[in-house]
């Protein structure tokens, strides 16, 4: 499985949301729903306290329980790598996979009744290109690669810095790295 | 009895005779019913236009009203192995009576579990995904998958079995007991796999702690075996009532014990839930927390669990104390208490607080909408339309299997009782 990675620079993001913009954009996501969004948090412990900008999104899971948990194989990985794409066709709406996903990062696109979620761009990848959160990132905190291949940007910045996931604890094996 | 020769096509016309005869006070039933069910119709075709966007399930409460009515029902269906355990594995005599009424049940409830899974559905009309073979099932990964399976599964078997043995009591035939013997030994274990697999839909999501947890599957079926017998001890009297079936009262004191002793297996658990949740509480008790105390000043759910856990205490010390529990009307009123303390607390108190707080902190709060509620209206008076037809058509036929039988064995219900206090 190539396993495709996203990080983000916490300490450089200022949480302007380009991102959350950008995706609207290009995804042409409907009004009211989002694929990505920063989350506003509290880090350290008081007084040495900092606020963490993160910009959150579908984690790509390479043990993702959205797909596992998919009764129709609507959720797939596409092409033997870690993205998680909804063939909406297939989608019965039975939200299953919403249940499954501890990021959160799935959503019903109402009234037409099928799941919808971040692709990581995939229309972009197969043109060479980053996602559009990535390639619109205005502080440049956010990076897109190749994990298993040790000279990418990610490989790099993971071997350099400290970073974190999300909740590791529910073994779903997720793909966007946070530097802290 | 036609004197004809009873052919198939004949017991269906039968049949289907049965079901359009009857007193004023059966239609009126019926009719009341088939007057809820296009009210809910109607409402269904209205989501159904507009979409899941009627319906007050959001993005982060993707599961409702349909979801928590489902899994009570499941329990219910899955209940009547407690009349098919007793009447074939022990051989009782007055069980195995009225042991068709249980499989009426479960056939109802099942239904009415299948639908309220459809009418969950985003989009109803891909449904044929999930049909093995024509769709690319993700089976047997996914546990949805295997509730389609189970479900589907465990109404054949029922109408299977029934059909068989109502045919051959309108043949006036004693049913085969090799023949019928390993589908019922299957259904049994059926029974409790739709229980386990349904629990196992929920407590498989590892990123919702309120679920992931090993104690769910059990807690359903403990549950499902307070409830389950509870509301098929009043569907029983009520048939005793208004028709000359012979129900004998030691089948409800039966089913009164069982439901004693599963709800008392029920709050034990959910007394060392609590306990587990609340003596050092994490973060992981947040959805719990948001059930019983309420969450930020958010406590939608709080004033039903209480009233929930209020209904099932009583409902127990009724039940425990004998003479309580032999009372006619104290037992149904602890009947009555289940059902509504186990709807309560296995439907939306189950389902609702798993996606309360969301996994990134967010409250929202859910209530069923107005179609939701129509909806659900709508498919229990068709899960009791269904049943009050199955047991129209069935039970002349049973009754007069019985009486045939009685008076082949030269007893009357005296001797019958005699031979069964024996025992
Ligand atoms: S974050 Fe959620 S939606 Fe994305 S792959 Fe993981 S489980 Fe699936
Ligand atoms: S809602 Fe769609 S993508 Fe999600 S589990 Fe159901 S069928 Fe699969």
């Amino acid at each position: 499985m190539t396993t495709y990675a996203m990080v983000i620079d916490t300490l450089s993001c200022i949480g302007c949301g380009d991102c959350v913009v950008a995706c609207k954009n290009e995804n042409k996501v409907p009004a009211g729903l989002n694929r990505d969004w920063v989350v506003e948090a509290t880090r350290g412990e008081y007084p040495d306290l900092e606020t963490e900008f993160r910009s959150e999104r579908c984690n790509h899971c390479r043990h993702a329980t959205c797909v596992t948990s998919c009764p129709t194989g609507a959720s797939h990985h596409w092409k033997d790598t870690n993205i998680v794409l909804v063939t909406a066709a297939k989608c019965t709406g039975c939200k299953a996979c919403i249940a499954a996903c501890p990021y959160d990062a799935r959503m019903l696109m109402r009234p037409e009744g099928y799941v919808d979620k971040c692709t990581f761009c995939h229309h972009r990848i197969d043109r060479g290109l980053d996602p559009a959160c990535v390639a619109s990132c205005p502080t440049h905190c956010m990076y897109f690669g190749i994990l298993d291949n040790r000279d990418s940007i990610v490989s790099r910045l993971l071997r350099a810095r400290r970073y974190k996931v999300l909740m590791p604890e529910t073994g779903n094996q997720p793909q966007v790295y946070y530097l802290i | 009895m036609p004197e004809s020769k009873p052919t198939l096509l004949r017991f269906v016309l039968q049949s289907l005779g049965h079901m359009f005869r009857g007193p004023p006070a059966y239609w009126v039933w019926v009719g009341f019913l088939f007057a809820l069910i296009l009210l809910g119709g109607w409402h269904y075709y209205l989501q159904l236009r507009d979409g899941l966007v009627v319906t007050h399930m959001t993005n982060q409460v993707s599961w409702g009203f349909y979801i928590a009515n489902f899994t009570f029902l499941v329990g219910v269906a899955a209940a009547a192995v407690m009349l098919v355990v007793p009447a074939y594995i022990f051989h009782r005599r007055d069980i195995k009576d009225v042991v068709l009424m249980g499989d009426t049940m479960a056939i109802a409830a099942v239904t009415m579990a299948i639908l309220f899974v459809v009418v969950d559905l985003g989009r109803p009309d891909r449904f044929w995904h999930l049909i093995p073979g024509i769709g690319r099932f993700n089976f047997p990964q996914s546990m949805l998958a295997w509730d389609v399976i189970v479900l589907n599964g465990y109404l054949l078997l029922n109408v299977g079995i029934s059909f068989y043995i109502v045919y051959n009591h309108y043949q006036n035939k004693e049913p085969n007991e090799r023949r019928y013997f390993p589908w019922v030994l299957l259904a049994i274990f059926w029974a409790i796999s739709i229980h386990t697999v349904t629990a196992f839909l929920y407590s498989a999501n590892s990123g919702r702690p309120f679920w992931n947890h090993a104690l769910l599957a059990p807690r359903f079926i403990a549950s499902a075996f307070a409830s389950g017998p509870a509301l098929m001890a009043i569907g029983l009297q009520i048939i005793r009532a208004i028709s000359d079936y012979p129900i004998r009262q030691s089948v409800i004191n039966h089913l009164a014990l069982v439901a004693t002793i599963a709800l008392q297996v029920t709050l034990f658990f959910m007394l060392a839930e609590l306990f587990t949740e609340f003596y050092n509480e994490g973060e992981h008790a947040a959805s719990a927390r948001y059930l019983y105390f309420g969450l930020d000043g958010h406590a939608a759910l709080t004033p039903w669990i209480w009233t929930a856990i209020a209904l099932l205490c009583i409902a127990v010390v009724i039940l425990m104390i004998h003479p309580l529990r032999h009372n006619p009307i104290y037992m149904n009123i602890a009947f009555v208490l289940i059902i509504v303390g186990v709807w309560i607390e296995k439907g939306m108190g189950l389902i609702v607080p798993a996606f309360v707080p969301t996994p990134i902190g967010e409250i929202y709060e859910y209530t069923p909408s107005l179609i939701e509620v129509m909806v659900s209206i709508g498919i229990w008076a068709l899960g009791f339309l269904l049943f009050t037809l199955l047991a129209k058509a069935a039970l002349p036929v049973h009754c007069e299997y019985l009486r045939r039988q009685q008076a082949r064995e030269q007893c009357n219900w005296d001797g019958f009782e005699r031979r069964h206090n024996a025992d």
